[in-house]
């Protein structure tokens, strides 16, 4: 019976020491056996890197995030969202009423200079991050609130995250990759963050950048190209699902293409591997390619919405004119102008027949596992639009053929976007062209980014616009409420940053919001997110109108996509671990 | 010659000074700021921006950060760019290098297809040649370079298919350069150099040759050509000595503008063969306005223009002897 015992520990340490990650063989949709070693993956990005330095890179597309590809203490299956051990070598051990997170490491990880990576290198990495000197990106992410998570390391493989509270998204906060201590610890020990800000820029020589993730840096050439090989050491701990070492891929190489049509040409000449064409016109230029015999490739057009929004807002704090101030601030109004937006034809006419209709602040690419069914919509409806208006005391129309008031005033706003967006002006005239057709006079207006975000995010009581209409990326899937947007605090609390709520439905929003983001489960996020949605759509605060559908083109060559399934614009379309050259 | 030049050098200082306020503040006239696009991110705070702003200096007033740049500037330093956080020089010479090989080409293959086109415009004035190259050139005029190199990249795509034949469409180099020998290496860069080179000299070439053409006509019915033709002097001597060393006095006195033109790049023809030089860079800068890199790069461009001008002043005393300077 003791012996058994001990056999039996003995087999369970033993496959934790030295236990790779298999990747599952349903992220991809070739066989393991089909796949093929070597080979180089060409991709392409719009504007050249600019650091290789983690803690300063600021870029979605960038040297740190290509390293950092394949780390993180837990991942997010997409299958089911749910996030699983990765780097870390089970499910941690929550504690504390949910703030407090115990980590074991996964053992026989090493840097790309065969260096092991272990707990201190967590606990360096955040420290750096955390340094409001050095201003990472990621700073953000380490505080709740403004106060800070805590990293404590256990023992060699042993962490202890500290939550100041609860939070949602803690398992993604704390999947950030760790950079080799032995590389920057001593340099931040004894210069600072001042020293960590000169480390590893574009000039350095690339045999000096260590990374933890799947690619090492092979070549950088300004302005160029920069080439990835794989980094061997990561190959140790990532196997498919039959035993072999990943990535399948030798190399990856990312060239700057600065012109999207250049981009266009360079993979029709078999150059790339993939391109994110967006446009309808862009697809059609392929699409004729392939149909002429001139390129393999495969074309998935429309495979989800794009995890953005697109939205016109209305200004709540407009104390220097009363009338537009009532007039934005009454919920029947905003439901009016949800009714005059003809979703249908945007997606149409300005999308190419390439988008979806959206309707609340969740992208469109998370409806279908976020918004339930009975969520209130204020769909394209000119004649509910007219007797709502009605209603407000907007019956008679002028001379002009526009609506005035019993004293006689004009239902008039102006409504801007940021110009040489052709997308959003072409949403904008459609929209002012759908609103006269009711008698309300929108004068819509270009004008400089710049100016109109600063518009937008100016503050008081007082500010100096109408109706704004612009577009949010970015967000994850596991709250998918933007932080600066649904609490009234929010600095893109776009209708109304007076600082105060000015609304029961503004409170409850924000009550919301801070209840599903510091709710662990998901089911119950979700329930959370269902009451959210409601309230934010029978407010309407804000119109959204339609986001452009993201596709998916690639050269055939490539093997090792996800199932058809599992594609979206969060998800994208692979893994590059699994990604092999047929 | 020598006084002629120190009275340039000290010319040029308060235009070089009224040259860093213009470029400074009219910089500054647009709205905004390199952290503003930020202020869209619904996940980064205010805070955090605002963090940012501070270490970035864009926090003190103007006046005060146009002084911290000049200080700078007189210790050789033209500043960080925002988003390398990499000094402007770093960031912006290897750029201008990639450019450099492309407007040295393009300048070579220009005047060796422009200056025999306008000669041969003007000695043999209407006659089938000149009249199929006048109206060629008077085709291109109306192309923007850009529109051309789009033209061109769509010929080279079909040329591909026919063929099978691998012409590149865009870069500097190839995928395996680095694997190449030295030899091996220019030939490649050549190869993609070659065509935005080209296009980029043909799209120019059709303006100088219709000028040169008109001055040579101009010259060519001069009364002391015909005086040199009746003392018998060689033809070939009246078109290439008397005549085209009169006509190209316009064009030396243009020459200042070429040293900045070196190393400004070759414009939107790169952007369309996404060659790897300075203008998509400075594209870049502009549109996410890291101010240090446009206004270093700005300054660079006055103070090699102020050299070129000295040194085209020079080379007109060489070729018109009637200009002296005391």
């Amino acid at each position: 019976m003791k012996k058994a015992f001990f056999v039996a520990v003995a087999m369970v340490c033993a496959s934790a020491s030295a236990a790779p990650f298999v990747w599952p063989a349903a992220w991809s949709a070739d066989a393991p056996s089909a796949a093929k070693k070597g080979g180089e993956l060409r991709l392409s990005t719009i504007s050249d890197y600019k650091t290789m330095n983690p803690f300063t890179s600021a870029e979605a597309e960038s040297i740190p995030g290509r390293l950092g590809t394949g780390t993180g203490l837990f991942t997010q299956d997409p299958r089911n969202d749910d996030f699983i051990p990765y780097m870390a070598d089970k499910d941690p051990v929550v504690s504390n009423n949910g703030k407090r997170f115990v980590v074991t490491i996964r053992q026989g990880m090493k840097f790309s200079d065969g260096q092991e990576i272990t707990a201190d290198d967590w606990v360096t990495t955040a420290k750096i991050h955390m340094d409001k000197a050095v201003g990472s990106n990621s700073y953000s992410s380490f505080y709740l609130n403004d106060k800070p998570i805590k990293v404590t390391k256990l023992g060699k493989y042993q962490l202890q995250f500290d939550f100041p509270q609860v939070s949602s998204s803690a398992l993604s906060r704390l999947s950030y990759t760790p950079w080799p201590d032995h590389v920057f610890g001593k340099v931040y020990n004894s210069g600072g963050a001042a020293a960590i800000k000169q480390m590893w820029t574009l000039n350095t020589p690339v045999n000096q950048i260590v990374s933890p993730g799947m690619w090492n840096v092979d070549s950088y050439r300004a302005g160029e190209r920069t080439v990835f090989e794989k980094n061997a050491y990561w190959g140790e701990w990532n196997k498919d699902s039959a035993g072999n070492a990943l990535p399948y891929l030798d190399k990856m190489s990312m060239r700057i293409v600065s012109d999207v049509n250049a981009g266009i040409a360079a993979f029709i000449a078999g150059q790339l591997d993939q391109i994110g064409a967006s446009t309808a016109d862009q697809l059609a230029q392929i699409r004729r390619a392939v149909d002429g015999g001139n390129l393999k490739a495969e074309i998935l057009a429309n495979v989800s919405p794009q995890a953005s929004s697109t939205w016109i807002t209305f200004n709540w704090n407009k104390a220097s004119d009363p009338f537009k101030q009532k007039i934005f601030r009454d919920v029947r109004f905003r439901r009016a102008m949800s009714h005059l937006a003809d979703r249908d034809a945007m997606v149409k006419l300005v999308y190419g027949g390439l988008g979806s209709p959206s309707y609340f602040s969740l992208y469109p690419v998370f409806e279908k596992a976020w918004a339930p069914a009975g969520v209130p919509r204020y769909e394209y409806n000119l004649d509910a639009a007219t007797k709502l208006l009605a209603e407000m005391g907007f019956k008679k129309k002028d001379k002009d053929g526009y609506l005035v008031d019993a004293q006689g005033r004009r239902l008039e706003f102006n409504l801007s976007t940021n110009a040489g967006n052709n997308q959003r002006e072409g949403l904008m005239r459609l929209f002012a062209d759908t609103a006269k057709k009711v008698g309300v006079k929108v004068n819509a207006q270009p004008i400089d980014f710049n100016v109109l975000v600063n518009q937008l995010t100016s503050t008081g009581a007082d500010r100096p616009f109408d109706a704004i209409l612009l577009g949010l990326s970015n967000g994850a899937n596991i709250w998918p409420f933007g932080v600066n947007v649904v609490p009234c605090s929010g600095n893109l609390h776009s209708y109304n940053t007076s600082g105060k709520c000015l609304t029961s439905q503004e409170q409850l929003m924000s009550k919301l919001y801070d209840q599903g983001d510091q709710e662990l489960n998901i089911a119950r996020r979700k329930t959370i997110a269902g009451q959210l949605l409601k309230v934010e759509s029978e407010l309407q605060p804000v119109v959204y109108l339609a986001s452009p559908n993201y596709h998916v083109v690639y050269n055939s060559r490539l093997g090792g996509a996800y199932p058809r399934n599992l594609m979206d614009a969060y998800y994208t379309s692979r893994t590059q671990a699994l990604t092999f050259i047929k | 010659m020598l006084p002629f030049l120190l009275r340039r050098l000290v010319n040029s200082i308060p235009t070089v000074i009224g040259a860093t306020i213009l470029i400074f503040f009219i910089i500054q006239l647009a709205p905004g700021d390199f952290l503003t696009s930020q202020l869209l991110n619904p996940n980064i705070s205010k805070e955090q921006i605002d963090n940012l702003r501070r270490n970035f200096g864009l926090d003190q007033p103007l006046i005060v950060q146009y002084f911290y740049w000049v200080k700078n500037l007189l210790q050789g330093d033209l500043g960080l760019s925002f988003a390398y956080q990499q000094p402007v020089l770093n960031v912006v010479a290897p750029r201008v290098l990639n450019s450099l090989y492309l407007v040295l080409f393009s300048t070579l293959v220009f005047y060796v297809i422009a200056i025999p086109l306008g000669v041969y415009g003007a000695v043999r004035q209407y006659s089938i040649g000149d009249k199929i190259t006048s109206t060629l050139m008077y085709f291109l005029l109306g192309f923007p370079s850009f529109f051309l190199a789009l033209i061109v990249i769509y010929f080279i795509l079909q040329i591909r298919f026919a063929t099978g034949w691998d012409i590149p469409v865009g870069g500097m180099t190839s995928q395996n350069y680095d694997d190449l020998s030295t030899l091996g290496k220019f030939l490649d860069v050549l190869k993609h150099v070659a065509i935005p080179a080209v296009v980029l000299a043909i799209g120019d070439v059709a303006g100088t040759t219709r000028v040169l053409r008109g001055q040579m006509l101009e010259n060519l019915n001069a009364d002391y050509i015909r005086t040199a033709r009746a003392k018998g002097v060689s033809e070939f001597k009246v078109v290439y000595k008397h005549t085209f060393r009169n006509a190209i006095i316009p064009f030396i006195a243009g020459i200042g503008g070429l040293l900045p033109a070196l190393i400004s790049g070759a414009g939107f023809t790169e952007v369309v063969f996404s060659y790897p030089g300075i203008t998509p860079m400075l594209l870049d800068a502009l549109n996410s306005q890291d101010l240090y890199v446009i206004a270093g790069f700005s300054l660079v461009g006055i103070l090699l223009l102020i050299i070129g001008n000295a040194v085209s002043d020079i080379l007109l005393s060489v070729v018109d002897p009637r200009i002296r300077y005391a």
